[in-house]
């Protein structure tokens, strides 16, 4: 059995003249929660992309559960279990959550016609497992507000059996008490045996539900630490000097 | 519960009260025209049959119309497409080619226009208006170039079946062309809202990156849409020509903008993924009415641009408005 769930080695990526990782090595174990932290320009979307198959590393390998991998494409991530989920960009407002939750993957009896119940009771269930308390799948997600919306995307990569799941910015334009609600989306995530990489500039909340945090400043690892080894102080003055821990 | 079944009911009720409305909307114009017209002439016979007949031809275009909004994209050069058709039909029965084969050839010669249409759009990235406009004088200006001083009827002896195909009468009453229209919008919105094609449709209309981050591949959708506006604007070309006998360099003048109008006045949105078939389905049957009513009322032609005008431009504010409510309704709500 594989020590990681996915292992990154050594990834550099160019974009034109710019250097935008540099040999950077990211790692994420078995129900895990890593916080993938840093100022703007870190490299942080750049790494998930790689790792999401929208772009492609100029240098390095990708394992994952201990193979290596060539993830050339969004669909070779997907089919190894890797999910992306960005905000507002993953549902279609003016459609039902059910249909939101089966885009592209609609269940079918019959020549390809959608097999409508199946679609609603199956996306009623993964909400609930979820914890999200809503009754009605036909409801359109325009109607839902921010945390909940949230919840409908990572619902839908829950019932689809991902295996790690990105979560790009989760909580920006959310209120505190729809960020908890996703945090404890994540939470539930981790007991359901998937691993998450949580991307945010907020460092409260990263700290609030990561294991593990990883520092990146402009293209390099600064820190990779343990909840345990560290404190909210260090870590923030970690982000703000840009230097890494051993020189701090 | 309670207010969970109060929220589900009211903002369905907004949803298709877009629907619902546009069919009270045509029971009223239905009505109107009934009243208003002297002796009644709107239902004497001869009228109907017009409305059934001739208005059939119209409407069944709304409808593949309204399915491509529904994607997000618009098909101006129908017009020119339906007399591009209507040319190729007629020369290929004047050079004796067979009705059936006519028939199957000019439907693939609509289809290839839609889907060039559809590519372009998508592979160019042109926004699909441009495109459209640039194949909208294309389409009839080749065909007013071929068909230069074109005088002949469409000889159809001894294709009396195939005529009455197109043209003949069910019962002895009801027009075959409005059994078409109704056997198309039945066809399309059976896959718009129960096909998985559909689900396609209204996710790229409304999310298109969030609809290609799921796999979907919108630029196949929306060529394949493209495709069967084509394919059906043909249909409707060869149903029209049968009828009128001859060929006619005027055919399809105007319908782009009228099939749009259908298609909103019907609740479909302008920025696409919003819409229904249901709704194009009264929607259009209300622009064929107005068109018909108008003339059984003797209003003089140039008052049509007005009222259409009129119509459109009301249709889009209630939409607006209506939509504005809808939005209001379920944050109130939700944020409970």
């Amino acid at each position: 059995m594989a020590e990681y769930i996915v292992q990154m080695v050594d990834i550099h990526k160019w974009f034109g003249k710019v250097y935008a990782l540099r040999g950077v090595d990211f790692n994420v174990g078995f129900n895990e929660i890593v916080g993938l932290v840093g100022d703007n320009g870190a490299g942080k979307s750049t790494l998930i992309k790689i790792l999401s198959g929208y772009h492609i590393a100029d240098r390095g390998e990708i394992y994952f559960n201990g193979e290596k991998v060539n993830i050339q494409t969004p669909k070779d991530a997907k089919k190894l279990g890797i999910e992306t989920v960005y905000q507002e960009q993953a549902l279609a407002p003016h459609v039902s959550i059910s249909r939101n939750v089966f885009m592209g993957r609609e269940p079918s009896k019959f020549l390809g016609f959608i097999d409508k119940k199946k679609m609603d009771n199956d996306s009623l269930n993964v909400l609930t497992d979820l914890g999200l308390k809503i009754k009605d799948p036909n409801l359109v997600v325009e109607t839902l507000s921010g945390g909940q919306r949230q919840g409908v995307a990572i619902a839908r990569v829950l019932y689809f059996k991902a295996k790690l799941v990105i979560l790009d910015e989760p909580t920006i334009a959310l209120s505190v008490k729809e960020s908890q609600q996703v945090m404890e989306f994540m939470k539930q995530l981790r007991s359901e045996g998937i691993s998450v990489i949580f991307i945010t500039h907020n460092i409260y909340h990263a700290f609030q539900i990561s294991d593990r945090f990883v520092i990146l400043s402009h293209g390099e690892k600064l820190a990779d630490v343990r909840k345990e080894e560290t404190s909210l102080d260090e870590l923030i003055s970690l982000i703000t000097s840009g230097k890494s821990k051993s020189e701090v | 519960m309670g207010i969970d079944n109060k929220r589900r009911r009211v903002v369905d009720l907004f949803i298709e009260f877009r629907a619902l409305d546009v069919f009270i909307i045509f029971i009223l114009l239905f009505l109107t025209f009934l009243l208003l017209s002297p002796g009644h002439r709107f239902i004497s016979k001869d009228n109907l049959d017009v409305f059934f007949s001739i208005g059939s031809e119209f409407t069944i275009v709304p409808i593949v119309i309204g399915m491509l909004m529904i994607a997000g994209e618009f098909d101006l050069s129908v017009g020119s497409n339906l007399v591009f058709c209507s040319f190729i039909f007629f020369k290929l029965i004047d050079v004796g080619v067979n009705v059936w084969l006519s028939s199957f050839l000019t439907i693939l010669v609509g289809t290839f226009v839609g889907f060039s249409n559809g590519f372009i759009t998508v592979k160019a990235k042109i926004p699909s208006f441009i495109t459209i406009l640039g194949t909208m004088m294309l389409w009839r200006g080749v065909t007013l170039f071929w068909s230069q001083g074109l005088q002949k009827a469409l000889e159809l002896q001894g294709h009396d079946f195939f005529v009455k195909i197109f043209t003949g009468q069910i019962a002895k009453f009801l027009p075959v062309q409005f059994l078409w229209f109704i056997i198309i919008a039945l066809l399309i919105g059976f896959i718009v809202h129960f096909h998985r094609f559909g689900n396609w449709l209204y996710t790229t209309g409304d999310n298109k990156q969030a609809a290609r981050a799921m796999g979907i591949n919108t630029d196949m959708v929306k060529v394949i849409t493209f495709s069967i506006v084509g394919a059906v604007v043909a249909f409707v070309a060869i149903m029209q020509i049968v009828r009128v006998g001859t060929f006619t360099s005027r055919a399809g003048d105007g319908w782009e903008l009228n099939a749009i109008a259908a298609a909103v006045v019907g609740g479909t949105a302008l920025s696409g993924g919003i819409g229904s078939i249901f709704g194009v389905f009264w929607g259009a049957l209300i622009i064929s009415i107005i068109q018909n009513g108008l003339v059984v009322l003797r209003i003089p032609y140039y008052w049509t641009f007005t009222i259409f005008g009129v119509i459109l431009i009301s249709s889009a504010i209630i939409s607006l408005y209506l939509d504005k409510k809808r939005l209001s309704v379920g944050a109130a709500e939700a944020g409970n």
